[in-house]
């Protein structure tokens, strides 16, 4: 493959980034784009569904809601009402290994994000209240039945965790967790999730886009300088270590009201910090990227079985990660045969050309410098890299590691992780 | 709460209030370079230079809403076809073609356009263009292919009337509007209209909507407008003629007077609520007022419905109103989903939110929050090169002029109280509200009855059938 950039590298394709750690353990990354008219900050908590004990799966995410019902100088509501105000967008997610909270906002208004930020960051206990716990659990239950319980298919996700991971591993439950778990949680369990886990040693602060290092590192001083660094965090709950392969094929086959049939098949894989990742997530691309896709190709345009596909890989930290396929029919269409059809090109990769991989790279690499065009992105790559690698510097050299990846490694990767040992089976049959 | 050590109990800096905003930098739109080729095709260029990234659209006058009832959907289902392969090569060599350079073609269609677009690395995005073109101006739309696409639309359109989302939209669409209105039909078509689709229609849709007068090239990103001009007149040198002439159309809605539609979907553990009527057009006067006053009611997280049913009531995870501004007069429309057990009172604060809008408009310092937010977030919305071409090619969709864009924020920011409150006066009728509501028709139906707000007729039909008549 060529350089991205054509003749020579383009100076906007390397990201600058320097790395501060304050002396609570904070550590601040600071990413300067003169050319950018606004400032990305973004926060990564190394706290997700992972860290949950048993009863109170779900509860990371209701915690996460619970950062945006005000601090000890901020109302319920107000860092939502400020930031808009401020011309500035901002969300959170939790996911099973962080939890990110994030704005950009016209960078005149950076110093108001770190004030925001650190005021829930130190902050957050005077301001809790039952009531406010009481409208975010109703809130949290309403995203879980709009987005899961109210959608065909909708379970799919927590189906397949609980036979990618055993019982015990701390990815067998959904991020979303349960109702009644929710239903369980108490002000009590939130101080203390909050005193363990939201403390600046288990914290990355990425502030990227318009703005002099000196100014951004002197004012995330002033505002999170004097936060208490926090105590060591937990062992994870449950059993991390894991067998590396599932071990045979699992199944699991549904009858549901949903419109079409649907077969996914995932396989557990390894971590993000594996040398082999790269060349899994090409092959995810191989599989499932764009219309050349294998899948695409095979499955909707040649064969005519499926009407939709999808390949995706999980990015996850802890023992294992997860790759899953999947094919929705056309009424009618068996789900055993879409089975059948998605093991082929799984066990298929075997036979990937060198053209075939240099499409997927082509597309990453595409993918990859669209998103460097938004400072929020930059911030957020900034904060994984540093939270998850101890490395911002990742940044610069992850397209390089996946323009290495060759069909060889593909092959090592298809015979390794996607044969009959190492796949869960979920089929969904409409059942009128 | 009793302490911790880790809490902090004092602090060191004055944390009672925001810290003071520092310099303000000015923000411009790109500026956009106009030229017209000599077949009629408009062309626009934003210079980006930023990142070594090329965005491409060419926009069409294609839209749905420009055909007849008989063949609704069919402007989707031929952008769909497109990737069946040119003259020139088979669908899969297309897709190895431009996916080899990078890069990913899209087709999309809206009621009054066509766009295909892709996003390349600067140094290939000549290349790139000259697949673009071939798609759109030697389209083979072989048997094979176009079979293909018609069938996965109408697995798609079975998917569409068991997810309770696209079911609220496609029935609160033709609840809203009079039999004929093309904006009632389900976004996607019907089953009929979609099995009309074949070789033969997807060709003589090419050939009478993809044409270069009242189509548009946008280029965006890290390039030359010179050399852009000169590439694409070569690029596009062959391609001639006019467009049918557009379906001409007014819009009216269905009900003059409130009316409450259940769609029963008896599994639903949670209630897909619309509440709306028809609006006006994006050409509409009331324009920049409109979109100040939308953001104070349901545009915006902080807006006045989302505090109410989500951070007050805890009804929803969400709820958003918006203003559909098409070239003819899109619908106004709110959309939430909330557990069954509080629909009708979820309505009723819907209802009493618009009415208290519709009576007294914003207050004032709410239009200043909003001003600020509108005015902000604009460069946000600008920040790639993908977004600056969309923004571009609704200029040509949309007839807009050329510093559009570029007056906004002053537009946005100029709009005074009582303008705002009297184009929500004008544009929010709460005694034409049309309320959809897909949930368990046995749990609902009385509650909202109860509410008075007026007739409440419940649709049991299974999808395809014919419409429902008035409510009972």
């Amino acid at each position: 493959m060529s350089n991205a950039a054509g003749d020579g590298p383009h100076p906007m394709l390397r990201v600058p980034w320097e790395l501060h750690e304050l002396p609570n353990g904070l550590r601040v990354v600071l990413s300067s784009d003169a050319s950018a008219g606004v400032v990305g900050v973004n926060l990564w908590y190394g706290v997700g569904s992972r860290n949950e004990r048993p009863g109170r799966t779900g509860f990371a995410h209701l915690f996460e809601h619970m950062m945006f019902q005000g601090s000890a100088n901020i109302p319920k509501n107000g860092h939502f009402e400020l930031v808009e105000r401020a011309g500035g967008s901002l969300n959170a997610t939790t996911w099973f290994d962080r939890t990110n909270y994030y704005q950009s906002l016209p960078s005149h208004q950076l110093e108001l994000a770190l004030w925001l930020e650190s005021d829930r960051m130190g902050w957050l206990v005077p301001a809790l209240t039952q009531e406010t716990l009481d409208n975010q659990r109703e809130v949290v239950k309403n995203e879980k039945r709009q987005r899961y319980d109210n959608q065909p298919y909708g379970d799919w996700d927590e189906r397949l965790h609980a036979m990618v991971f055993p019982p015990e591993h701390p990815y067998h439950h959904a991020v979303i967790g349960s109702m009644e778990d929710l239903d369980a949680a108490t002000i009590d369990d939130v101080v203390e999730f909050f005193r363990t886990y939201y403390v600046p040693s288990n914290a990355v602060l990425s502030i990227a886009g318009n703005l002099v290092a000196e100014h951004a590192l002197d004012a995330a001083a002033r505002w999170f300088g004097e936060i208490p660094r926090g105590g060591p965090i937990p062992p994870l709950p449950g059993c991390p270590e894991l067998p590396p392969r599932i071990g045979e094929t699992v199944r699991d086959e549904v009858r549901a009201r949903v419109p079409l049939p649907r077969t996914l098949i995932a396989c557990r894989i390894p971590t993000i910090h594996d040398p082999q990742f790269h060349a899994i997530e090409v092959a995810g691309a191989v599989l499932g990227t764009g219309r050349g896709a294998r899948l695409y190709r095979a499955l909707v345009r040649q064969r005519r079985l499926a009407k939709d596909v999808v390949a995706y890989v999980y990015p996850l930290t802890t023992g294992a990660s997860m790759l899953v396929v999947w094919a929705t029919g056309y009424p009618g269409t068996d789900c055993t045969e879409l089975e059948a059809a998605l093991v082929q090109q799984l066990e298929g990769l075997t036979s990937v050309t060198d053209r075939e991989v240099e499409r997927a790279i082509a597309l990453t690499d595409t993918r990859f410098v669209r998103l460097l065009e938004q400072v929020s992105e930059r911030a957020d790559m900034l904060s994984m890299f540093t939270l998850m690698f101890d490395d911002p510097d990742r940044v610069n050299r992850e397209m390089d590691y996946i323009r290495r990846v060759t069909a060889t490694d593909l092959r090592t990767v298809a015979q390794e992780w996607l044969g009959p040992d190492n796949r869960a089976v979920l089929a969904y049959t409409p059942d009128s | 709460m009793s302490a911790h050590p880790t809490d902090v109990t004092g602090s060191l800096v004055d944390r009672s209030l925001p810290p003071a905003p520092g310099k303000v930098d000015s923000f411009g739109f790109p500026t956009v370079h106009s030229s017209v080729l000599a077949n009629g095709l408009a062309l626009r260029v934003a210079c980006l230079p930023r990142l070594p990234l090329v965005a491409v659209a060419l926009v069409l006058p294609a839209g749905e809403s420009m055909l007849g009832d008989a063949h609704a959907g069919h402007a989707i289902l031929a952008g769909d076809a497109l990737e069946g392969g040119t003259s020139a090569r088979t669908g899969s060599d297309l897709a190895d073609a431009l996916e080899g350079l990078g890069a990913a073609l899209r087709v999309s269609v809206g009621w009054d356009a066509t766009t295909v677009s892709l996003t390349s690395l600067a140094d290939r995005w000549e290349k790139a263009l000259a697949l673009l073109t071939e798609v759109v101006l030697q389209p083979a739309f072989p048997h094979d292919e176009v079979v293909r696409v018609r069938e996965q639309q109408l697995a798609r359109l079975r998917q569409r009337a068991m997810d309770p989302v696209s079911l609220a939209n496609d029935r609160s669409a033709e609840l809203l509007h009079a039999p004929g209105v093309p904006y009632g039909r389900p976004a996607r078509g019907t089953l009929a209209s979609v099995r009309r689709f074949d070789p033969t229609a997807a060709r003589t849709l090419a050939s009478a909507h993809y044409r270069p007068r009242g189509a548009g090239l946008v280029v965006a990103g890290d390039v030359d407008p010179d050399w852009v001009t000169r590439v694409s007149a070569n690029a596009l040198a062959q391609w001639e003629g006019a467009p049918a002439a557009g379906r001409h159309f007014e819009v009216h809605p269905r009900f003059h007077e409130a009316t409450v539609h259940v769609i029963d979907r008896p599994e639903s553990v949670q209630s897909e609520i619309r509440v709306g009527h028809t609006g006006v057009s994006m050409g509409h006067p009331d324009y920049h007022a409109l979109v100040v006053v939308n953001s104070v009611l349901g545009g915006a997280f902080t807006s006045r419905l989302n505090l109410s049913l989500r951070e007050r009531h805890g009804f929803t995870y969400g709820v958003r109103t918006g203003f559909a501004f098409r070239r003819r007069a899109g619908p106004f429309s709110t959309s939430t989903a909330v557990a069954t057990d509080v629909t009708a009172p979820a309505v009723r604060e819907i209802v009493a939110e618009l009415t208290q809008m519709a009576e007294a408009g914003p207050t004032e310092e709410e239009m200043e929050a909003t001003r600020d937010y509108l005015a902000g977030v604009f460069p946000l919305q600008l920040e790639t090169t993908g977004q600056v071409a969309a923004r571009v090619a609704e200029l040509i969709v949309y007839d807009l002029p050329d510093d559009h864009y570029r007056r906004y924020r002053d537009r946005v920011r100029s709009v005074s109280r009582d303008a705002a409150a009297a184009a929500a006066r004008r544009h929010i009728r709460p005694a034409q509200l049309t309320v959809v509501v897909v949930g368990a028709a046995d749990q609902v139906v009385g509650p909202l009855e109860a509410l008075g707000i007026g007739p409440v007729a419940v649709h049991r039909r299974p999808p395809g059938e014919p419409a429902p008549g008035a409510p009972r």
